[in-house]
């Protein structure tokens, strides 16, 4: 019952936010800074156009706070963290890891993205920023509502196991299938959650690559002008960096949604009255965010076709 | 051995996933505001050029882009800034020279009524573009063929490109050449308000998509009223 009454409070939690917030101006007020801090950083690269260098440090300083109000306006990448937060078992220290990762992936991609077709392909501006809004964005929806279908098998798969442990558990029946690596010994009340062997603990190097890939896939349309312009003006070297500090800004909001998420989770399942629930609850909310993530995706998705 | 939960692991529990849910909902609304329209927002005004008898010979529109619509439109005419912050005199001449090349469905951003009546303009001339510390400045004039007698007439002219795609905002007061004393210009500027559904509705269009509604851009335009006589 009690998992049931979180369920319940986070349902309601989650249509008193979308009552309460007005979300439309947040997005607003993000993108209205970000234009600010834009122009911030073009003041930069003309200042340092002009020989002066300590405008170097503007330049970095407007591409940390774009970085970062990036990321707190629409975007996929947090909701992906936030979507493995709560719907694995990974560690905090991990996923903020991943999301620092993630976050230099992108940059990086976007520098060879830019800098490897004026170099190689010396295709126009124009071109360049065509190819990342027309394919790179599709690509990268994509492969991002595949990691939400992950999230759903996963959950479904687990869920009728979790639920039938826990009537077992009700019934003092211990017939059901042990599975190797469960460990009884320092819990005497059964533990008998989806095991880590069994949920995506993003252990694998294959899981984290495709993580990391699916966010680092399309590079943000800020990084990719940003690259055009610093080639353009013979300031190769400074938009790199410049780029890779956006980066940082960005995992800076990304690794809150992490620790949050992951946080989230912990509480949910801390407050599911006892473990055999907090292994339905779990796979529920796999189910449930691996849902969101696809619904978002696709979504996004859509308005790029 | 059943694990109870205590009212403030509770509150812990509601303290922890009240701000990711609140995230995820933010993610989720407003996903696609990314791609929203507008996507280039120009700065600038209109002034008013008068002859004798305040007869409207033509408008003058000015154009201000942003420091980084600047770099990102100089770069993509593989052009770049000198040492001193400014185009090359054979750089701005060249640039001049493209930008004069309107596009067919130019729709000139200056859009006059006078007494509720359209008003035809000419195609746009006079192109002058300079780099005003960092920002992009053109400034062009669109004709009245004939000019207009304008005494006692209720003249508004609204700044605004009708897919949106561009927010034109005005920011400088206008002018009145050659008349001044005997009228005033007054600027009312659009208020924007979030809740607006067109607004809403525009946010969700792509680079690529055309607003399915005629003229939208004149919903969103700061306007210029001009009398003339009193």
């Amino acid at each position: 019952m009690r998992t049931i009454a979180v369920l319940a409070i986070l349902a309601l939690l989650f249509g008193g936010a979308l009552m309460v917030i007005d979300f439309d101006a947040i997005a607003q007020w993000a993108a209205t800074e970000q234009r600010g801090f834009q122009n911030g950083m073009a003041d930069a690269i003309r200042a340092l156009r002009m020989g002066q260098t300590e405008a170097l440090l503007a330049l970095f300083a407007g591409a940390a706070a774009y970085g970062f109000f990036h990321a707190v306006g629409p975007g996929h990448g947090k909701a992906l963290i936030g979507g493995v937060g709560l719907g694995t078992q990974v560690s905090a220290s991990r996923l903020l890891l991943l999301s620092v990762a993630s976050s230099l992936a992108q940059s990086l991609w976007a520098i060879v993205l830019v800098y490897g077709g004026f170099w190689i392909l010396e295709v126009s501006a124009n071109h360049m920023t065509a190819l990342a809004e027309d394919f790179l964005a599709p690509l990268s929806y994509l492969a991002i509502a595949s990691v939400g279908a992950l999230l759903v098998w996963r959950g479904a798969r687990s869920l009728p196991q979790a639920t039938a442990q826990h009537h077992d558990a009700d019934h003092h029946h211990h017939n059901h299938d042990h599975h190797s690596d469960h460990d009884h010994s320092d819990c005497g009340c059964h533990a008998h959650g989806p095991s880590p062997s069994q949920v995506a603990q993003l252990s694998s190097l294959r899981e984290t690559v495709a993580l990391i890939t699916s966010i680092a896939i399309r590079p943000c349309t800020g990084a990719i002008f940003l690259l055009v312009i610093a080639w353009q003006m013979d300031l190769h070297l400074a938009g790199v960096l410049a780029v890779l500090v956006m980066g940082l800004g960005t995992a800076s909001f990304t690794g809150l949604v992490a620790v949050s998420s992951v946080a989230a989770r912990t509480a949910a399942l801390a407050s599911a009255d006892n473990f055999k629930a907090a292994g339905v609850a779990f796979a529920g909310l796999q189910v449930l965010t691996g849902l969101l993530v696809i619904w978002m995706s696709l979504s996004l998705l859509r308005y790029t076709l | 051995m059943k694990r109870t939960i205590s009212k403030s692991r509770f509150w812990a529990a509601v303290r922890h996933v009240a701000p990711v849910i609140a995230l995820t909902v933010f993610t989720l609304s407003s996903a696609n505001a990314v791609r929203a329209h507008p996507h280039v927002f120009i700065d600038g005004g209109v002034d008013f050029h008068l002859s004798e008898n305040d007869t409207l010979k033509a408008l003058r529109v000015t154009w201000l882009y942003d420091a980084f619509e600047t770099l990102y439109m100089l770069s993509s005419h593989d052009m770049s800034l000198t040492q001193d912050g400014v185009l090359s005199e054979d750089d701005r001449v060249a640039l001049t020279d493209r930008l004069s090349n309107w596009p067919d469905d130019f729709d000139g951003s200056a859009h006059l009524t006078v007494n509720g009546q359209a008003v035809n303009l000419a195609w746009p001339s006079g192109l002058d573009v300079q780099i005003i510390d960092g920002r992009l400045r053109l400034t062009f004039l669109r004709g009245l063929e004939p000019p207009l007698p304008l005494k006692d007439a209720d003249v508004e002219v609204a700044f605004y490109e009708s897919t949106y795609f561009f927010d034109f905002s005005i920011t400088k007061t206008p002018e009145v050449i050659a008349n001044k004393d005997n009228c005033r210009a007054t600027v009312i500027s659009f208020e924007p308000n979030s809740h607006d559904p067109l607004l809403k509705a525009l946010a969700k269009l792509s680079r690529e998509e055309t607003p399915t509604e005629a003229n939208v851009g004149a919903n969103f335009a700061d306007r210029i009223y001009l009398r003339c006589g009193q």
